[in-house]
């Protein structure tokens, strides 16, 4: 296991060597500023990157896809990512918000205490460059998401109901997502957000939510970290990440081709795994 | 605990009210089910109403959450066969999404099987009466939901 | 606003013996949107939609019909009033008899009830429905025709005499496709030959008729009415502008490798090397042996390709015929010989003496011999014997499969394939229509069909393509599977869309186009509605985020109020 001052030094010189090498226009990543405040910066000097830091976890996505957004044709970001935001960029080329051809992703390992803090499952980027994969933890077995996902219903609405009543409204879970990127949002007016209601049902704004998100999700956690209220968010992705990784072997943004089953691929005649409920079969024993 | 106490509540609540359904049928096999339905004039429970779409394409996910969120005690989406959609496979890209919305039901406690997304053709009429009469019973036998609460800060403005 | 007319039917007396029209009409009444409210008692029969079209043509006034379901009479009420000029987004048809009173007629209260909610949803629909804009296209003259096998010809020659202009493309130097590779074809059993000079005699003299060899497709777009196909004709760089597109590309047969020894031992060949044998000059051979099925009717493969039964009968008989000593065997797992011209093809080859043993899937023949074969062994699956046949010839009857180019065709033109690579047509009762507007499909590329039946499917696409282009322009509102039943198309607000391309992705008919915005710097895509090619299922919708998105007739503000007035 490498010290994490030797994976910042290797970071350094592999992202210096990409700047001197012209292969990146300038890197985004964390650095520890005057008085030792650590924040997200764009390096495009080389010897810049001795303020260059890669803890703590900061969600590097969203603001990467806006700086790519306004830079000039020919601009090349390198990003330094942890798995979630190699994921996240996966998802937003897919989407067509970042261009694939101006981001060099740089991919960092999590530790696997950092995983274990965000019910990881792969604390690692596909493209491993800086550190070692630690070993990921199973969402399912945390006695958290057990509680809210598992067991009768009625129980558990019960229990999403006081989680959920803590929100405030604040829409910060959709700010810091990094793959929300509507402009405007649905959630912002008519019809959901209904006249003479403030706000809209909560459980109506969090399902929209956790459902518009359902394919691309990739579980980074950025909107629970986002929320005042400290409501458990993404476990309800955990819910559909589950269902689409049992029924259709798919997870988001492990790779740009693939292609997600809610999109693609759909039949015309049932298959032999899948059953499709007909009405003469349904809810019949 | 608390949560528990408030639950037993609600069952009892729950039991007081038929079960309110919402049928989205496609014009071209669920809508053809229904009518053939009333054509026989076979009784059947006052307790659902039926939006007609072109195709089970066009439910929006949204639309059924919209559903819950307006009072709906359970949801029946009703599409053609795979491979008799009218739109090429339309039906079956409403079935994946649908499908995902279920797990997020579930997760989430309302329960999956209040959203049934189920295919027929339009010679199945009698069907469509016994897929009715079965939600229904399978609804009522489950507690009310209740999905009218909002946060404890909208109650303060 | 006051702008709703509602008219209740009473369907002599038939809703309104459970519904309590009373209480309809005066909540009618009270309703703000509602103008007016009158009850009729047939409206199907008293030809009253001329004039409820009449009175509500003028300004924004809308329409509420509370009648029977739209399999009864609804629909007929409806089109009634298209015809009178009240388009799709102005009226709404409300079931009170199916949907209600007939289904409810032992709870009269609770049926009020429900007719109350169902009219409330179909005044909240009308509030908030709105028109596509639709538009009008011009069509090319032009046809063109994607392959010169037998499909493909029959269609050309059939569009030329139709008066159509006619464009053909063959990707060899040669038409004929895959007629030319044999020497008889059945049951007429004629040199085809013959049919391919014709063909290119026509060619040759007909000036509707331009037909490129050494065709090279480059690139396809457009829609129905008017397509660009960028090709190079023997090194030659050219464009057509067609109204229709006709894709004959045909399919190429399965090599039986790994198949009973094929290529270890000498003399034993596959259906189509027969075939060249026979080109050549004739086959005398004593004991020939054909194997049907090979590669067919198995797990990969599960279809039948139809052609390979009668072109077995067609060369054993060929081979008697050469050599009247000849004995011949063919060992099916069934003989598939349907309609009348065929049964009496198989009858004829019983009674000159070929034998016909059956074997099956699980325990098939096998070739023995050292260089050359020189025995079959099958186990006869009726009787159980197993026999020992003498050959000094043995073919393999092999399946059509999907051609090489067929994904790429496929990509080209948005056609899209079934699980072996053939072309798909739609679903019901479209055989030569594709999910694309203006592109037909004939011929075994559609299926595996033999020449005669593949000249009928191209001469039926030749039709469907000729009614499109003869005339001078179409609505995009008339591109509909059902007439009439297109009622709009998708719409997409550019200002709003993210370009996450969901909409793209999904739709089914390949209508929706991402685009590049224009203008900006930035890297933002924007998607684009093909109005003639949507077919309004509303899949798009369904899976855009921020509800840029809509179906006009059916929006999302109209969905969600029906949803809120369900139970009010």
């Amino acid at each position: 296991m490498k010290t994490q001052q030797a994976m910042i030094d290797q970071a350094k010189s592999l992202l210096k060597k990409l700047l001197e090498d012209g292969e990146a226009t300038a890197v985004f990543g964390l650095a520890r500023g005057m008085g030792g405040v650590t924040a997200p910066r764009i390096f495009t000097m080389p010897d810049e990157l001795d303020s260059l830091v890669l803890e703590p976890k900061w969600p590097l996505a969203k603001p990467a896809m806006e700086i790519l957004r306004t830079a000039p044709g020919g601009y090349r970001l390198a990003v330094v990512c942890r798995g979630c935001d190699e994921r996240a960029l996966v998802e937003l080329i897919k989407r067509n918000q970042v261009d694939a051809d101006a981001l060099v992703m740089v991919g960092v390992a999590c530790s696997g205490e950092q995983a274990s803090i965000c019910l990881c499952d792969r604390p690692y980027p596909s493209k491993l460059d800086i550190g070692e994969a630690a070993h990921g933890v199973d969402p399912f077995d945390d006695p958290g998401v057990k509680y809210l996902l598992e067991g009768d219903t009625h129980t558990r609405m019960g229990r999403w109901e006081r989680v959920l009543k803590r929100c405030v409204k604040c829409y910060g879970c959709r700010n810091s997502c990094p793959i929300c990127v509507c402009d405007p949002c649905k959630l912002e007016g008519e019809p959901w957000v209904r006249r003479g209601i403030i706000p809209t049902e909560i459980l109506s704004f969090h399902l929209i939510r956790a459902f518009h998100l359902a394919d691309t999700c990739v579980a980074c956690g950025a909107c629970q970290e986002a929320c005042p209220a400290g409501i458990p968010l993404v476990t309800l992705q955990h819910a559909m990440r589950r269902a689409l990784r049992e029924g259709f072997e798919y997870e988001a943004g492990l790779d740009v081709n693939e292609k997600t089953p809610v999109l693609f691929d759909f039949i015309q005649a049932p298959e032999k795994d899948r059953p499709i409920p007909d009405w003469i079969n349904t809810l019949r024993d | 605990m608390a949560v528990e106490v408030s639950n037993n509540h609600k069952q009892q609540k729950a039991t007081e009210r038929t079960p309110r359904i919402l049928v989205f049928a496609c014009k071209w096999c669920g809508l053809i089910g229904a009518d053939g339905a009333g054509r026989k004039r076979e009784p059947l429970p006052p307790n659902f109403r039926v939006i007609p779409v072109e195709c089970v394409g066009s439910v929006e996910p949204d639309a059924v959450i919209r559903a819950f969120a307006d009072g709906m005690d359970g949801v029946i989406v009703m599409g053609c066969h795979l491979g008799g959609c009218r739109f090429n496979d339309a039906n079956h890209a409403a079935f994946k999404r649908l499908e995902l919305l279920r797990a997020l039901l579930e997760g989430v406690g309302i329960g999956r099987d209040r959203l049934l997304v189920t295919f027929g053709t339009a010679h199945e009429g009698h069907q469509f009466t016994d897929v009715l009469r079965n939600f229904t019973n399978l609804i009522a036998k489950k507690e009310s939901l209740d999905t009218s609460w909002t946060s404890s800060r909208a109650r303060m403005i | 606003m006051k702008n709703i007319t509602v008219f209740l039917c009473t369907c002599f007396d038939e809703i309104n013996r459970v519904v309590d029209y009373e209480r309809l009409c005066s909540h009618l009444s009270d309703d703000p949107r509602v103008a007016a409210v009158t009850v009729s008692r047939g409206l199907c029969v008293s030809g009253g939609a001329g004039e409820i079209g009449a009175s509500v043509k003028s300004g924004d006034g809308r329409v509420l019909i509370a009648a029977c379901s739209p399999l009864a009479r609804g629909d007929q009420v409806m089109r009634d009033l298209e015809r009178a000029g009240v388009p799709a987004f102005r009226r709404h048809l409300v079931d009170l008899r199916e949907g209600c009173a007939w289904i409810h007629g032992n709870n009269p209260a609770a049926a009020t009830e429900k007719a109350l909610d169902l009219l409330n949803m179909g005044l909240t629909a009308l509030e908030y429905k709105e028109p596509s804009a639709d538009v009008t296209l011009k069509i090319a003259d032009e046809v063109l025709v994607i392959g010169a096998g037998p499909a493909g010809m029959a269609a050309a020659t059939a569009l030329a005499r139709c008066g159509v202009d006619v464009r053909v493309l063959e990707r060899g130097a040669q038409p004929g496709g895959m007629l030319g590779l044999v020497s008889r074809s059945y049951p007429d059993n004629t040199d085809p030959s013959e049919k391919i000079a014709a063909f290119r005699d026509l060619a040759a003299s007909d000036p509707r008729i331009t037909f490129h060899s050494k065709v090279k497709i480059i690139s396809a777009r457009g829609y129905a009415g008017n397509f660009t196909v960028r090709f190079t004709a023997e090194g030659e760089e050219l464009q057509a502008h067609a109204g229709a597109v006709i894709i004959a590309t045909g399919g190429r047969v399965f090599p039986p490798k790994g198949y009973y020894r094929y290529g270890e031992v000498r003399e034993v060949v596959s259906q189509i090397e027969l075939e060249a044998r026979f080109r050549k000059g004739p086959v005398k051979k004593e004991n020939a042996v054909f194997i049907q099925c090979v590669g067919a009717r198995c797990e990969e493969r599960p279809y039948c390709s139809t052609i390979c039964c009668p072109a077995s009968i067609k060369n054993a008989m060929r081979i008697m015929d050469e050599n009247e000593n000849a004995r011949v065997w063919i060992l099916h797992r069934d003989i598939m010989m349907p309609g009348t011209t065929l049964e009496a093809y198989y009858k004829k080859a019983m009674e000159r003496g070929v034998r016909f043993i059956r074997y099956a899937e699980s325990d098939p023949p096998r070739i023995l011999g050292d260089e050359a074969v020189e025995t079959v062994e099958v186990r006869d699956d009726i009787t159980g014997d197993r026999r020992t046949i003498p050959a000094d010839l043995v073919v393999l009857s092999t399946p059509l499969i999907a051609g090489t180019d067929a994904e790429a065709i496929g990509d080209l033109f948005g056609i899209q394939r079934d699980s072996y690579g053939f072309f798909r047509e739609i679903y019901p009762l479209h055989p030569v229509e594709t999910r694309i507007d203006g592109v037909y499909i004939c011929g075994s590329a559609r299926w595996p069909v033999s020449s005669e039946q593949a000249m009928v499917q191209g001469e039926a696409a030749a039709m469907k393509a000729a009614a499109l282009v003869g005339r001078q322009t179409i609505r995009a509102s008339e591109f509909s599977r059902v007439p009439g039943a297109k009622f709009g198309h998708a719409r997409v607000n550019e200002d709003t869309c993210s370009g996450c391309g969901n909409c793209a992705a999904v739709c089914s008919f390949d209508a929706i186009r991402l685009q590049r915005r224009s203008g900006e710097g930035e890297f933002r895509m924007v998607s684009r509605v093909i109005k003639v090619r949507c077919k309004a299922c509303g899949n798009c919708l369904s899976v855009c985020p921020n509800g840029s998105m809509q179906m006009p007739e059916m929006n999302t503000k109209a969905l969600y109020g029906m949803v809120g007035k369900a139970f009010s």
